[in-house]
C-alpha cells in the first residue's frame, strides 16, 4: 500500500492543458531545463566514476566501459555457440522471460485480487497466507521451479511469475475493496445487473490500482531476472553479467547495468504511458 | 390509497458497529400522499439520511415496515429515484453517459434510440446539453447536483428521493436549483411524490407541504410534523413576508433550537 501511495503520488492526475502556443513554449522550457538537469546528473556521476576507477585500478572508467559498450551494441545479434551471444540476444531473451512470468503472474493475481477485494471471507481466508510469502524472496523457489519443470529457464519464468504475484493481487485487493459505497450505491439504486456493475463501476474505478499493481510487479520482475538468471546459466541479462564476471571483463559488467537500467526505465516509462491513459480525475 | 401512498410504520433501524449495536431511528412513522413534497429535517446524526435510504431500500429495517403504493419495500426499485448528497456521479463516465447508464439499466421497456431521446430532454431540461462530453470533475457543484437529478428523473419514478441534495452549494445556486427543481416536478407527469432530507429551514419551507421535523439521535424519532400553508406557485422574495412562513419558520426554529436542541457534548 505504500508503495501505491508514493507511484500515485506521482501521476498528473487530470491535468488537461491546452494546447496553445505559450503552454508549448512553456513546456519547451521546462522540457529543457529537466533535460540540462539531468545532463548535469550524468556529469557528476560521471566524474565521480572517472575518480574512483582513476584511484582503485581495478574498476573501469568511464571511458573504457563506454567504449566496450559502443563494440557490445555494434554487433548485438551475433551468436557464436552457447556461450557467445551477443547482448541484444541476450536481453531479448531475458524480457521474454520476464513478460511470460509476467503475464502468467497477472493471470493469477488479477483474479485472486477481485475476489480479495470484494468477498471479505476470501479476504480471511487469503490475506494470511499472502502476508506469509510476499516477503520470501523469490529466488529462493527457484530450486521448486526446477523439481518441477526441470529446465532452468522454465524455473526462471516461474520465478518471475512468483516475483509478479504480490504487488499485483495486493494493490488489485485494495482497488476493488476501497470502492466507495456512493459508487456501490448508485449500481443499486439504479438496479444495475452484475455485468453492468463490473464494466462501468468496478473496473473503471479500480483499473489505476491494478496498474500500478501491474507496474511494480514488473518493475521487480526485470530487477529479479538478473539474478534468476545468475542462477540459472545458459542465456539472458543475468548470465551476461556472471559471464563477464568470470571472463574478468567488469567492463562488461558495467556496460551490462547501463543497459539494465535504461530498459528498466523504458518499461516503467511505458506503464506509466498506458496508467495515465486509464486514470480520473475524481 | 393516495392518501396512504408511502407509509413507515413503527420502523427501527440499528447498525452493528465495532462498539456494540447503535440504534439510529425508533418508532418512525410517517404517511405520505402521494403528490405531496415532504422535507425531513434535523440536526446531524439525527438519522434523517438513514429513513431516506431506508425508503430506498438501501438499508435494511431492523423493525417495523415501509410501504409503497401498497407494496412493502425491501430493495431499491424504478419507481424510486435517489439523489444522493455527494452528487454520486461516475467519475470517469461523461455527463451523457452518467445518466445514460441509469435509463439504460432502468428502462428495459424502451429502445436505444427512445432512451437516447429521454436522456437527451433531461439534459437539455437542466441545461447541460452543452456540457453533455464533460467528466463530472470540469463541472461546477451545482452542475453536478443538476446532473444528479436530471439522472434521477430521467428513470421517470414516482418518488423522488433527495438526500441533502444542495448541502454543498453556495446560496445563490441553492436558491436557483430550487426553483428548478420546483419546475422539473410541474413539467413531470410521473414524478410527483418528493422527500427531501434537508438541515436548512428556508429550503424545506420553500419547497414543501409538510414538514418532518426529528428529534436527536441516536435513536431519533418524529418530533413533531408541521404543515407549510403556503400556496403555490411560491415567489421566493415574497413568501418570507407572508405571515404564514413567518409562522412555520418561527416554530421550526424554536423546535431546533430549544425543543430538540443539538446536545451540548461536554468537553472530553
Amino acid at each position: 500500500m505504500k508503495d501505491e501511495a508514493i507511484i500515485r503520488g506521482g501521476w498528473p492526475k487530470g491535468s488537461w492543458r491546452r494546447f496553445t502556443a505559450e503552454s508549448l513554449w512553456q513546456g519547451a522550457i521546462g522540457a529543457g531545463k529537466s533535460a540540462g538537469y539531468m545532463l548535469c546528473g550524468f556529469a557528476i556521476l560521471l566524474g565521480i566514476w572517472a575518480v574512483v576507477s582513476g584511484v582503485s585500478q581495478s574498476l573501469p572508467g568511464p571511458f573504457t566501459t563506454l567504449k566496450t559498450l559502443a563494440r557490445m551494441l555494434a554487433d548485438p545479434f551475433y551468436d557464436n555457440g552457447p556461450n557467445d551471444k551477443g547482448i541484444g540476444i541476450q536481453l531479448v531473451s531475458s524480457i521474454g522471460r520476464v513478460f511470460a512470468g509476467f503475464a502468467l503472474g497477472s493471470l493469477v493475481a488479477i483474479p485472486a485480487g477481485v475476489l480479495m477485494g470484494a468477498s471479505s471471507t476470501c479476504r480471511r481466508l487469503f490475506n494470511p497466507l499472502v502476508q506469509l510469502l510476499r516477503p520470501v524472496s523469490p529466488l529462493a523457489w527457484f530450486p521448486i521451479g526446477l523439481a518441477v519443470f526441470k529446465h532452468a529457464g522454465e524455473a526462471t519464468i516461474f520465478v518471475i511469475f512468483i516475483t509478479s504475484l504480490w504487488p499485483t493481487l495486493i494493490n488489485t485487493a485494495f482497488g476493488v475493496g476501497s470502492l466507495p459505497d456512493d459508487h456501490r450505491n448508485v449500481a443499486r439504486a439504479f438496479a444495475f445487473s452484475r455485468g453492468r456493475y463490473l464494466r462501468r463501476i468496478l473496473v473503471p474505478f479500480s483499473l489505476p490500482h491494478i496498474l500500478t499493481g501491474l507496474r511494480l510487479s514488473l518493475g521487480i520482475a526485470w530487477v529479479v531476472i538478473v539474478a534468476g538468471e545468475m542462477l540459472s546459466g545458459g542465456i539472458g541479462i543475468g548470465f551476461f553479467v556472471w559471464d563477464s564476471w568470470n571472463a574478468l571483463s567488469l567492463e562488461r559488467v558495467m556496460s551490462a547495468i547501463l543497459l539494465i537500467g535504461l530498459i528498466g526505465l523504458l518499461l516503467d516509462r511505458g506503464f506509466d504511458f498506458i496508467a495515465r491513459k486509464v486514470s480520473y480525475a475524481s | 390509497m393516495s392518501a396512504q401512498y408511502l407509509q413507515a410504520r413503527d420502523v427501527t433501524i440499528s447498525f452493528d458497529t465495532p462498539k456494540g449495536r447503535f440504534t439510529a431511528v425508533k418508532n418512525i412513522n410517517l404517511t405520505v400522499k402521494r403528490g405531496e413534497i415532504v422535507s425531513i429535517i434535523g440536526h446531524s446524526g439525527c438519522g434523517k439520511s438513514t429513513i431516506l435510504n431506508a425508503i430506498g431500500g438501501l438499508v435494511r429495517l431492523s423493525a417495523g415496515e415501509i410501504v409503497l403504493g401498497g407494496v412493502t419495500i425491501d430493495a431499491p426499485g424504478p419507481d424510486r429515484g435517489i439523489v444522493f448528497q455527494h452528487y454520486s456521479l461516475l467519475p470517469w463516465l461523461t455527463v451523457y453517459q452518467n445518466i445514460f447508464e441509469a435509463v439504460d439499466s432502468v428502462r428495459a421497456d424502451i429502445g436505444k434510440s427512445e432512451k437516447a431521446a429521454l436522456v437527451e430532454s433531461f439534459l437539455k431540461k437542466v441545461n447541460l446539453w452543452e456540457s453533455r462530453d464533460k467528466k463530472p470533475a470540469q463541472l461546477s457543484g451545482g452542475m453536478k447536483q443538476r446532473v444528479a437529478i436530471a439522472r434521477a428523473f430521467a428513470i421517470h419514478p414516482e418518488v423522488l428521493l433527495l438526500d441533502e441534495p444542495f448541502g454543498a452549494l453556495d446560496a445563490l445556486t441553492k436558491a436557483s436549483l430550487h426553483e428548478e427543481l420546483v419546475n422539473l416536478l410541474q413539467m413531470d407527469n410521473k414524478t410527483d411524490t418528493v422527500l427531501i432530507v434537508t438541515h436548512d429551514i428556508e429550503e424545506a419551507i420553500f419547497l414543501s407541504d409538510r414538514i418532518v421535523v426529528m428529534t436527536n439521535g441516536p435513536e431519533a424519532t418524529i418530533g413533531e410534523v408541521i404543515d407549510v400553508p403556503i400556496p403555490r406557485p411560491r415567489d421566493k422574495r415574497e413568501i418570507v413576508h407572508g405571515p404564514e412562513y413567518v409562522e412555520v419558520h418561527d416554530r421550526l426554529l424554536y423546535l431546533l433550537m430549544d425543543a430538540f436542541a443539538a446536545h451540548k457534548k461536554s468537553a472530553a
